[in-house]
């Protein structure tokens, strides 16, 4: 049997001959990137191997090779996921609380105990809150006697080194083995990360008596060790419906500790949605708003008075730089902000102030989005040959648009960009016809999500993800997945009234809506 | 006419096709028409070879998937007039039962390959989405199809696909049709590991795969 070495990480493997490279990294738990799932057409899970360069999910291993792997390890430190978002006010009503009798303390979850301590601990009562992305993991500890938020971190989704998209991972997670990996691999990472956070904020997990799980369907599934197969079948029935308590045995926080699901609206739009709803108290505005989290799933709620419809989109990796040729996560290196001023110079923003080695999502709209306002793209998405531009060269025979030398854009990806902004697009103009609304008619869009923040509502309308007339009325509301979970966990009164709120919100299923498929080609459109 | 005349015609069809203009192609039909040209061969050269060239442009990403839908409909429309000028009635191409395997709702990519393969000159009865594999393999044997074109969009039905060649093998039918798959997870190796019998990767490649099994079975047949 062959044998790999992966000289970075230090590790070997013997495996059987034909084996991928891939194949191999994942027994050994190495990350590399797979949005493409292994098909050989991304390009991010590039090794070296001697002087050459292939990529790992092609090349089969048929002799003793030595591989080095592009060092990720530093990805995690300077990956930009925002913890934080709006919020609404409430008042402190823990679920969990805790009373000294004189000699033990007993803590309690609504009106029963839990379990008792010894001493008085009732001082030291603290929460978390975990935002399960698809792609990031977002935890944060919270003082359930003060309502304060000590300490937080973010990291990436280690789920993702198995499968990436959603729908890759309920399929590995279709039998019990691969859920059980799935589930492992979110614990092992949550646990570490209560473990630096805590230590951080200087309290002991013994004193973490809940968890609330905001994240998408898919992700709780898999969160709470539920076969998520039927997600991804028609008619995507979700087998959990959130507003319910888990034990939290796996998790290292206090032995009588509990996970709380908030309500979960459909297949495709999970707690995370309803914590937003929550935190944006959308059920409670006169106004009419459009709440969008931008991501791979594009969920968006629309509130007329009061009365909620919601759906989502599949938008696809993009906005995350996927399936983009120099795309790539907001992390040290990518371009986050690009504009053309009127002499036709331009002015860009890497982050970490480092050279440009790529384009993150907000990059990209803020690109394409300045070049459509310019003529330089066209309203079918073609480059056009009538304006020029500094940096609109050819590359292979073929049109790119050059930031820098190194990092550019291709036609196929502005492809990519109105696949995903189409879907968004499509799935707004379904909702407003779904409610009898006319896009005037929206008061106030509020763009959420960690992604979300960092994008500028001049892209958003220029390469017409919104519409022209959501001009000026556009917010950038954060992590509301967070912070709705937070309020979960301050305000146990919270919990019944998004369960009503949840079970009244219209669903709308846009595959089974006969006009979708006109609407989404209109919509690819600049 | 000429024949270098004719062929002139021919190519601005096939230009009209590839700049989806769909006023100048019927116009053009019209005069093939009129004057009493090779209408068959206007349909095969003209208008398949504007449809090829939309394909090469649409690989490249310099079309994108409206100017599919442009040309198919300009592809349509010039084909309806061109074939009043043919001597006998058209031969259809062959017959395709086609549609998205049961478990995925996902139909856009499907119905532009249906679309594609209907403006190539295919006969096509397409069975809408979440389709059974008892449906496929019934509606195949009823409507005496050559071909069974089944397509999904998501990782979790791709298995699914296997069930309809498997029936096929279980009701003893797996030599009556051809099965081609498609979609945005499928690849080739996928296409193998069923045994399915062909694999394409767009709508222009669809029409291309089909072209080619369809003269290889024809050739078979003779």
């Amino acid at each position: 049997m062959p044998e790999i070495i992966f000289a970075n990480e230090q590790k070997t493997l013997s495996v059987t001959n034909g084996t991928t490279v891939l194949e191999a990294a994942r027994q050994l738990g190495i990350v590399l990137e797979t949005p493409c799932n292994g098909m050989g057409t991304c390009g991010k899970c590039k090794i070296k191997i001697g002087s050459d360069y292939f990529l790992a999910c092609q090349k089969n291993i048929t002799e003793n090779i030595t591989v080095f792997t592009e060092n990720k390890e530093n990805e995690n430190k300077t990956l930009q996921i925002l913890s934080g978002g709006q919020s609404c006010s409430c008042q402190l009503k823990p679920f969990i609380s805790k009373q000294f009798d004189g000699e033990k303390t007993v803590v309690y979850g609504g009106n029963s105990a839990l379990g008792t301590e010894s001493g008085d601990t009732s001082k030291s009562c603290y929460g978390i809150t975990v935002d399960i992305g698809t792609t990031t993991l977002v935890v944060a500890i919270i003082n359930l006697s003060s309502g304060k938020e000590i300490v937080s971190e973010s990291r990436l989704n280690p789920q993702s080194t198995y499968a990436q998209d959603v729908l890759s991972r309920i399929h590995f997670a279709s039998n019990h083995e691969g859920l059980n990996v799935l589930q492992n691999v979110l614990i092992d990472a949550l646990n570490e990360m209560i473990g630096t956070l805590s230590e951080k904020a200087k309290i002991s997990t013994k004193n973490i008596y809940e968890i609330v799980y905001s994240g998408n369907t898919a992700m709780l599934h898999l969160a709470c060790g539920i076969d998520p197969k039927p997600l991804g079948q028609y008619p995507y029935l979700s087998q959990i419906h959130g507003g319910e308590y888990f034990t939290a045995l796996k998790l290292n926080i206090s032995p009588f500790g509990v996970i709380y699901l908030p309500p979960i609206i459909s297949a495709f739009v999970g707690a995370d949605i309803t914590s937003g709803i929550l935190a944006s108290q959308l059920y409670e505005q006169k106004e009419t708003i459009l709440f969008i989290d931008i991501g791979t799933n594009g969920e968006m709620v629309l509130a007329k008075n009061g009365a909620l419809a919601a759906t989502s989109t599949a938008a696809g990796p993009a906005f995350e730089g996927m399936n983009i040729t120099c795309g790539m996560r907001a992390g040290n290196g990518a371009v986050e902000r690009f504009c053309i001023n009127n002499d036709g110079s331009i002015d860009y923003q890497v982050i970490g102030g480092t050279r440009a080695t790529g384009i993150c999502g907000s990059g990209l709209l803020d690109i394409t989005g300045e070049l459509v306002r310019q003529g330089i793209i066209g309203k079918s998405g073609r480059f056009t040959s009538q304006k020029t531009i500094d940096g609109l060269r050819e590359k292979d025979g073929k049109k790119v648009f050059f930031v820098t030398d190194d990092v550019y854009l291709t036609q196929n990806d502005v492809r990519q960009i109105q696949l995903a902004k189409g879907a968004v697009r499509s799935g707004i103009e379904s909702l407003l016809m779904k409610m009898n609304l006319k896009k005037e008619e929206v008061n106030r869009i509020e763009i959420a999500g960690s992604f979300g923040y960092h994008l500028n509502e001049k892209s958003l309308l220029s390469i017409g993800l919104l519409p022209p007339e959501f001009e000026g009325k556009v917010t950038f509301v954060g992590n509301t997945a967070q912070s709705g979970g937070t309020a979960f966990l301050l305000n146990v009164d919270f919990r019944t009234k998004m369960l009503n709120v949840a079970s009244e919100i219209q669903k709308i299923e846009l595959a089974n809506n006969e006009n979708f498929e006109k609407i989404f080609v209109a919509s690819l459109g600049f | 006419m000429t024949e270098l005349t004719q062929q002139q015609f021919f190519e601005q069809l096939s230009q009209a096709v590839v700049d989806q203009d769909e006023t100048l192609a019927e116009k053009i039909a019209t005069i093939i028409v009129r004057n009493g040209l090779d209408c068959a061969k206007a349909i095969e050269t003209g208008l398949g070879g504007g449809m090829a060239k939309v394909g090469q442009l649409y690989e490249t990403g310099e079309y994108f998937i409206p100017d599919l839908l442009v040309c198919a409909d300009t592809v349509q429309n010039a084909a309806a007039i061109l074939r009043t000028g043919l001597l006998q009635n058209p031969l259809s191409k062959g017959r395709v039962v086609l549609g998205t395997i049961f478990g995925d709702t996902h139909d856009i990519g499907k119905n532009i390959v249906a679309l594609f393969l209907n403006s190539a000159g295919y006969e096509v009865l397409d069975l809408g989405k979440d389709v059974s594999a008892h449906l496929f393999v019934d509606e195949a044997v009823k409507w005496n199809a050559d071909i069974i074109a089944v397509s999904t969009l998501m990782t979790t039905t791709m298995k699914n696909i296997k069930e309809v060649i498997d029936l096929l093998v279980a009701e003893n039918k797996r030599n009556r049709f051809r099965v081609m798959v498609g979609g945005k997870p499928i690849s080739h190796d996928f296409a193998t590991k069923i045994k399915a019998d062909g694999y394409a990767n767009n709508a222009v490649q669809a029409v291309k795969l089909l072209d080619d099994t369809i003269s290889k079975l024809r050739r078979n047949e003779r």
